[in-house]
């Protein structure tokens, strides 16, 4: 049986015990992300949407329902190398270089980074930090520093690339920079990705889902195709189509 | 900035050269206490004298000092990581802490050289007094940790020893190292006391007990400025590694989530009662153990039962408990009332300093020599200077309680944001006012935590006092067993001094704890 590379969340309930009342972060919850696509999951904070992405990344167990990633299950998924992960302000460890910072998944998972020199210096070259293999993460902008992330999170070759607001502490100029930068990382290395943000224009410019959610229970209440051409170019951001659809989603969104 | 800096740091170098003119004046003109204090240049003449002496001294107090820092530390970091695997085992071992954190060196000393031989009892106390610091540095530098870098390794699949390798340890390093340096001088303390304890015929705590009876202030003084500028060296090498470190490991951007932590509360009645018991049993275990394991003859090392019998059960068991209760009847008062007027001093002088700033910048490096000024050294420069009676152990407990009261006190005025300060003086509040709503309340927390840090110094002050000088109180009786080697004596003290600096310590943390909570703080560390 080949295994698609897509990730899969069904029926999946998460309920959270908090100062002597229970919090229903998911109820029902179901996802499909088809391999090699782009899905953006969007909603309200506290609907459960970096939740879902935690379970789907291990991270968190669930109560009941089935979730598969590339196949198997999360826990199965991640120690192989299969999910790439980068979450939000970078989280990138202050006293290695951006070579050694890039590398941590592969010390993680047991194997030697030595192996990987010519994988390492392509993705520097892919997300554009040649010239700052050896800086700290506290030399480089906030920028750069969500690129090395973003290489990091791709140094497995992973099929399935988990994202938790990357962007979330950039500026809305660099934000759109980065946007544009990741629509092409992502085109290259043709994995499938799931990117949880607060900016609707953000999944509307990358995604090819729109995924809506609600909080209390946390749920999914739309998904949403977006049907623009790729590769898109920042011009989309100016398309009056392109803001049909942002406003339609926000209508969803705050229809609570 | 930078301008700022170097103007600040030449008003202190000038002050500085002030105060040793100021001295020199004074000691040249024998204008205190008849010549207890001699000028600089005498003391410097004198140590030309002696220079054939200092080195072999030197030597051997750095010896033991460093061997009991490397020992000390290395068990201290490995307990720091075990009590963060497992809280639990924190919990256990809690009594064991406290009471090494608060047990006087000096009490112990004679006990280690009862049953310790050679270099040991030195290595010994001065591992003990790095223990605990490393120990608490080591622990909250682990637990304070970039949860996100966590999860990155984590959603590798990473397991907890992998998140403690890659993302915890290194974080910890700047934490360790400050630990480090508040540890080194202690070891010197600690290697100069067991000195004191006796064995071993060079090293600058035999010296010093050698030195006293000639009646020679420039020598005390010279052996005096040795040791400070030991402990004061080893602290300056650790500050210096540390602020090369600690540029490379703050995170670059701000953690928002909040570690959790207290999640070990969960656990049912019994299994806390268990823990709670195995806390209070843990030090007498380890006393029981230790004296096993070095296999000293009962007569002259006491179990926990033997030190019961001694005071209970023997025919002189009614004298023994006569002569202790009188010594305690003598130290505890001092040393209380020692403690609460150095508290307040520094309590007074560390809310007026926010009112004059340059007070605070003249008076700052005078205060941080003398806290690295090891208190056996000060002792009998304070001895000569005011005699043998009450007001020396007085001096003693206020000063060892006011400097690093004074210290940690400006330090907690000074964290309070310059727009929490902004905002009465908008509203037109005059100093004072301002003073009795932020100043005085910021530093409530830090007034408690100082009384925590400085109740074992005190004791251990006071009872260096009484070692030294005025022949009485817990000191005294110490120092007299040692001579009538009244074994059960010696025990008796130490366990009783160590017994009575945790209750001191709890009972501050149980006020504390109800005061801050009506005020709605957060207790310091």
């Amino acid at each position: 049986m080949t295994q698609p590379a897509g990730i899969s969340l069904r029926s999946v309930c998460k309920t959270y015990l908090g100062r002597g009342k229970t919090v229903e972060a998911l109820k029902d919850m179901n996802l499909e992300c088809p391999p090699g696509s782009f899905t953006a999951l969007i909603g309200p904070s506290g609907c459960g949407k970096s939740t879902a992405m935690r379970i789907a990344l291990g991270l968190e167990s669930h109560d009941s329902g089935e979730v598969r990633v590339a196949g198997k299950t999360s826990a199965h998924a991640t120690v192989r190398g299969i999910t790439g992960v980068a979450f939000q302000d970078a989280a990138l460890l202050p006293w290695r270089s951006v070579t050694k910072n890039i590398a941590l998944p592969l010390e993680v998972l047991d194997r030697n980074p030595l192996d990987y020199k010519n994988e390492i210096r392509d993705l520097i070259k892919l997300v554009g930090l040649e010239g700052y293999e050896n800086a700290l993460p506290g030399e480089l902008s906030g920028g750069m520093r969500q690129r090395v992330a973003i290489a990091r999170a791709l140094i497995t070759q992973p099929k399935v690339l988990l994202m938790d607001e990357p962007f979330g502490a950039l500026d809305q100029i660099r934000r759109r920079q980065m946007n544009v930068e990741l629509q092409r990382i992502w085109s290259e290395t043709k994995s499938t990705a799931l990117l949880v943000t607060h900016g609707i224009d953000e999944a509307v410019f990358l995604a090819d889902f729109v995924v809506i959610m609600h909080a209390n229970p946390g749920r999914v209440v739309e998904v949403v195709e977006v049907p623009f051409a790729r590769p898109r170019s920042p011009d989309l951001f100016a398309d009056p189509l392109f803001h049909e659809l942002t406003d339609r989603i926000a209508k969803v969104l705050h229809a609570i | 900035m930078r301008f700022s800096n170097i103007l600040s740091s030449s008003v202190a170098l000038r002050n500085f050269f002030i105060l040793i003119a100021l001295w020199e004046v004074v000691g040249r003109m024998d204008w205190v206490a008849r010549g207890a204090l001699p000028g600089l240049s005498e003391i410097l003449v004198r140590f030309w004298i002696d220079r054939g002496d200092y080195p072999g001294h030197i030597w051997a107090t750095a010896q033991s000092a460093g061997l009991g820092f490397l020992i000390g530390n290395v068990l201290a970091v490995a307990a720091g990581i075990a009590f963060v695997l497992s809280p639990t085992l924190m919990r256990l071992a809690r009594g064991v802490n406290i009471a090494i954190f608060a047990l006087p060196p000096i009490a112990i000393a004679p006990i280690l050289v009862l049953t310790l031989s050679g270099m040991a009892p030195r290595v010994t106390l001065a591992a003990l007094g790095v223990y605990f610091v490393t120990m608490s540095a080591t622990v909250i530098g682990l637990s304070q940790y970039d949860t996100r870098s966590a999860d990155v390794v984590r959603a590798y699949g990473g397991s907890n020893w992998k998140v403690l390798k890659l993302v915890r340890l290194r974080g910890a390093v700047p934490d360790i190292l400050s630990g480090l340096r508040i540890a080194a001088p202690n070891a010197v303390l600690g290697a100069i006391l067991a000195e004191f304890g006796g064995g071993g015929r060079l090293g600058l705590g035999t010296y010093l007990l050698g030195s006293l009876g000639r009646g020679d202030p420039a020598r005390l003084w010279g052996i005096g400025l040795v040791a400070t500028a030991m402990a004061g060296l080893s602290y300056a090498v650790f500050a210096v590694i540390s602020s090369h470190v600690l540029g490379s490991t703050r995170s670059v951007t701000l953690n928002t989530a909040i570690t959790d932590t207290g999640s070990d509360d969960r656990r049912s009645g019994p299994v806390r009662l268990l823990i709670f018991v195995g806390t209070l049993l843990m030090p007498f275990v380890l006393w029981w153990a230790f004296i096993r394991a070095t296999g000293v003859p009962d007569l002259i090392a006491k179990t926990p039962y033997g030190v019961f019998e001694y005071l209970f059960l023997a025919d002189s068991s009614a004298i023994a408990r006569g002569k202790l209760l009188a010594a305690l009847g003598q130290t505890i008062p001092i040393a209380g009332v020692g403690m609460v007027a150095g508290l307040c001093f520094a309590f007074l002088l560390a809310i007026l300093s926010r009112m004059f700033p340059g007070f605070i910048r003249a008076f700052m490096p005078v205060a941080l020599v003398t806290q690295a000024m090891p208190l056996v050294a000060l002792t009998p420069l304070l001895v000569l200077i005011l005699g043998r009676g009450y007001s020396v152990t007085l001096w003693i407990t206020i000063s060892v309680t006011f400097f690093p009261a004074f210290v940690l006190l400006v330090q907690g005025i000074q964290r309070v944001p310059q727009s929490v300060l902004d905002l009465p003086r908008a509203y037109g509040a005059s100093a004072w006012k301002e003073m009795r709503m932020v100043s005085i309340p910021a530093a409530l927390p830090y007034l408690f935590a100082s009384t925590r840090l400085t109740v074992p110094r005190a004791l251990l002050g006071v009872m260096i006092a009484e070692w030294l000088a005025t022949g009485t109180g817990l000191g005294n009786l110490l120092n007299q067993s040692r001579g009538y080697l009244d074994f059960g004596m010696i025990w008796t003290v130490a366990a009783v001094s160590v017994l009575l600096s945790v209750a001191f310590y709890y009972l501050v943390l149980a006020v504390e704890r109800r005061t801050l909570k009506h005020f709605g703080m957060q207790n310091v560390e």
